[in-house]
């Protein structure tokens, strides 16, 4: 079910032509490495409040506020161009350990966003809103590690070769 | 006498390195982004740009300091193929002249000593110098085998 669909996706004229074409392809493997790149300093900006190391004058509310949308602009750019890189060569990526990987470390930070959740929204519900408590310490570590090891996935995906007996048309 | 390099003997040197390149970049150039950003009029609003720089400016410098290193090595793994690719060339270029226009016209311009529309001009020459290095570094690999 999963993989004819993926086949059909990888098949459409527009992921064809990405596919092979020799500059479109690598200009949206920057556009994706840029946005992640501004969108993964807003995690780690946030994350670095919720440690206290950095704008010890600005609330956490506020910094989490402030960055909420950017960062989910940020998040969207990025993976409208991952979904582009993924898409024309959609049968492979199944079959691959660092795709299915990051897969699941998104699984993760969608866990992740869901038990922290009033950390993020609301500070009052645990600690001051200067100073972090132990919760939103451990919420800042696990979403580093998270956010790492997506980036370290997403490089991964690139040094698995590609098998043959693909589909493309 | 043939030196071996080291990272040439294990096939996980060069993806591990290009982690470590990447996370660099993309926290030493994203940093610097937002106070980019913020000379926009976005993101931290409640912040100056000047308070964002300073506050950013050590992991903005760390992010780099570990993208030059990772970046060295991984030149080390083939320098003839990287001096002779016209887009690693370009990235050095471009990569130059971010570095400068980073340490003197944007921090004159986040401690505003310019106008607000100069300033909104310096964050769009920064972030295209960037993004012009991030651009040379991904063609590397396209205009391989290099000058011919």
């Amino acid at each position: 079910m999963l993989l004819p669909t993926l086949i059909r996706l990888e098949n459409l004229a527009v992921f064809t032509s990405l596919r092979s074409s020799a500059y479109i392809y690598p200009i949206v493997l920057t556009l994706h490495l840029s946005a992640i790149s501004l969108f993964g300093a807003m995690i780690v900006a946030t994350d670095l409040r919720l440690l206290g190391w950095v704008l010890p004058d600005c609330s956490i509310p506020a910094v989490i506020q402030q960055l909420r949308w950017p960062k989910r602009i940020g998040f969207l750019v990025a993976a409208t161009f991952g979904f582009l890189l993924f898409a024309c060569k959609a049968e492979e990526y199944y079959y691959n350990a660092f795709f299915r990987t990051k897969i699941l470390l998104f699984l993760l930070i969608a866990m992740h966003a869901a038990i922290f959740r009033r950390v993020y929204t609301n500070s009052r519900d645990s600690g001051s809103a200067s100073h972090p408590s132990p919760l939103q310490k451990t919420a800042a570590w696990l979403s580093l590690v998270l956010w790492l090891a997506v980036l370290c996935a997403g490089r991964g995906i690139g040094y698995i070769p590609g098998r043959a007996g693909m589909h493309y048309s | 006498m043939a030196i071996e390099n080291p990272l040439g003997t294990s096939p996980l040197a060069f993806p591990v390195l290009e982690c470590f390149h990447i996370a660099g970049f993309a926290l030493a150039i994203g940093m610097s982004t937002l106070a980019d950003f913020r000379l926009l009029g976005l993101g931290l609003r409640k912040q100056s740009p000047e308070q964002i720089a300073r506050e950013f400016r050590w992991w903005t410098l760390g992010g780099l300091i570990i993208a030059v290193f990772s970046g060295l090595l991984l030149f080390s793994t083939d320098p003839d193929m990287y001096y002779t690719n016209w887009s690693f060339l370009i990235k050095m270029v471009c990569l130059a002249l971010a570095v400068t226009f980073h340490y003197t016209i944007r921090r004159k311009a986040v401690s505003k000593k310019i106008s607000p529309s100069a300033g909104r001009w310096v964050a769009c020459v920064s972030m295209a110098l960037w993004l012009a290095v991030i651009f040379g570094g991904i063609f590397i690999a396209v205009v391989r085998p290099g000058l011919t």
